[in-house]
């Protein structure tokens, strides 16, 4: 009873971290994919006196990706209903070329006001349509979802690691008199700490084991017959095989500098 | 006979040398001598036998064990000089969570000996030390003279160069203290071991010639 609790009172705190870690990943990837949306989603209107190209935006800002002139025909066509063909001509001479701008990324407001500032500075651009408003909204929102969570994964990090760190005091007064003798006689730190290294091994391939199939289990079997469409959506983002890499790694450095701590703190010899 | 030990104007401090224990000592010690260091309680003589194990290192003048001059000492050197030391405490430390044999062989497992030599010394050392049939017992299950007995033999398990016990007798009766005396004796006799012993009183039926130090005022003196 008392080996299974000692075991849980590592494995659990290392799991909340690698539960944390493979968090954050599951939410990068969907942020990411959802960042995408967004930016595909979303254009400045530029309004021009001659007509631009692609380079000579790019040249104003980097951020610029690509831009997609709108017709004048067609911005003629739905003003010029009852007027004479001859007006029809003189206002398509008059008129100036609009633009979609779109962007390489999903920039913040400030970002986005740059490169308005940017294009201003051009003598032929007459007017810079950002939207703002309806960007900076649901650009807060997506900043604001992305923070909470982040500071939920920070938190979770912090808290299981002073678990971790009490853990690590209970080994050290447990196997403290075994590494001294051990040190009076000469063994060498890996010999001294192999024990524990190896315990501490363990324990982590089951945290990463059991932490990896919750978000199996997660991904083949919840998400997939949840019936929600943001999950089914993501199934392939909430968990890839290459995560196990990562988790394995985490806990195997957890372990490494928590064995570590251990070792350390319990050499000398006694008075 | 070459000198084992050799302390020349050793200076041993705590607090970073605010407290000096021992100052300015000069003595050596041959192989195959037996050795007892006395004085009074606080004088230094458990400070001066951590210092020949290097658990304190020397604040001034040189202290050399074997080829190694403990003041200068890298850890890995000091690794392999403790391999050939046999070490005794007062309170055995023994490791409490390993059987007696397992406590026994943990010098042939530092140094790496096969399952099999550590299991046929363990059995050698046990029987000389009248042991063997708590080999598989926890120190914990043992009297203290029992222990103490299983700590004398895992100092003899790797036939060390030098023996350094302190107080090895300090909580045994007399009976038990003169088994480990005994012990300490044939280790001295038959395999020409170097041993330190620091203890309070001088046991009376002692059969080997033997040398003398007493620490007092900060220094090593020897009692002729």
């Amino acid at each position: 009873m008392k080996f299974i609790k000692n075991h849980l009172m590592f494995i659990l705190p290392l799991m909340a971290i690698l539960l944390g870690i493979e968090f954050y990943l599951v939410f990068d990837r969907t942020t990411d994919s959802y960042e995408k949306g967004l930016k595909e989603g979303y254009s400045m209107f530029v309004v021009s006196s001659i007509p631009m190209e692609l380079d000579s935006f790019k040249e104003r800002n980097a951020h610029i990706e690509n831009v997609e002139a709108i017709k004048r025909q067609d911005v003629v066509n739905d003003i010029v209903k009852g007027i004479s063909k001859e007006n029809e001509k003189e206002i398509l001479g008059a008129l100036p070329y609009f633009y979609n701008i779109r962007l390489d990324a999903y920039v913040n407001t400030s970002e986005l006001e740059k490169i308005k500032s940017d294009l201003k500075e051009d003598p032929n651009i007459k007017r810079v349509e950002t939207f703002g408003s309806s960007y900076s909204s649901a650009y807060r929102l997506f900043s604001f979802i992305k923070f909470i969570l982040k500071l939920f994964i920070g938190f979770m990090a912090i808290v299981s690691l002073f678990l971790i760190i009490k853990q690590m005091e209970i080994w050290k007064y447990s196997h403290k008199q075994r590494m001294q003798v051990m040190e009076i006689f000469g063994a060498p730190l890996m010999l001294r700490s192999g024990i524990l290294f190896k315990v501490a091994v363990i324990d982590a391939i089951f945290a990463t084991m059991i932490t990896a199939f919750i978000f199996l289990y997660v991904k083949f079997q919840w998400a997939a017959e949840s019936g929600i469409e943001i999950m089914m959506k993501n199934q392939e983002n909430l968990f890839r095989l290459s995560d196990i890499g990562i988790l394995l790694g985490a806990a195997l450095l957890i372990v490494i500098v928590a064995v570590y701590s251990v070792v350390f703190s319990s050499s000398g010899v006694e008075e | 006979m070459s000198n084992v030990i050799n302390a020349s104007r050793l200076t041993l401090a705590y607090d970073n040398g605010r407290k000096e224990i021992i100052k300015n000592a000069n003595f050596t010690i041959k192989k195959g001598e037996f050795v007892f260091i006395t004085g009074p309680s606080g004088s230094g003589k458990s400070t001066l036998l951590k210092a020949l194990y290097g658990a304190l290192k020397p604040t001034g003048g040189n202290l050399i064990v074997g080829a190694h001059d403990l003041a200068t000492i890298r850890t890995g050197k000091l690794q392999e000089l403790r391999t050939h030391l046999g070490i005794i405490f007062q309170d055995y430390k023994l490791v409490n969570e390993w059987t007696v044999a397992k406590n026994v062989i943990l010098p042939l497992m530092i140094a790496g000996y096969s399952v099999d030599v550590q299991n046929t010394q363990a059995q050698r050392l046990l029987k000389h030390v009248r042991l063997t049939e708590h080999a598989e017992r926890y120190p914990l299950e043992l009297s203290g003279g029992e222990q103490q007995r299983v700590g004398v033999a895992r100092a003899l398990a790797k036939n060390p160069v030098v023996i350094l016990a302190d107080e090895p007798t300090g909580n045994l009766d007399d009976y038990s203290s003169n088994v480990i005396w005994d012990l300490m004796e044939n280790a001295c006799q038959q395999l020409e071991t170097t041993v330190l012993v620091v203890t309070h009183k001088i046991p009376t039926i002692f059969s080997l010639p033997y040398r003398h130090f007493i620490i007092e005022s900060k220094g090593v003196y020897e009692v002729h």
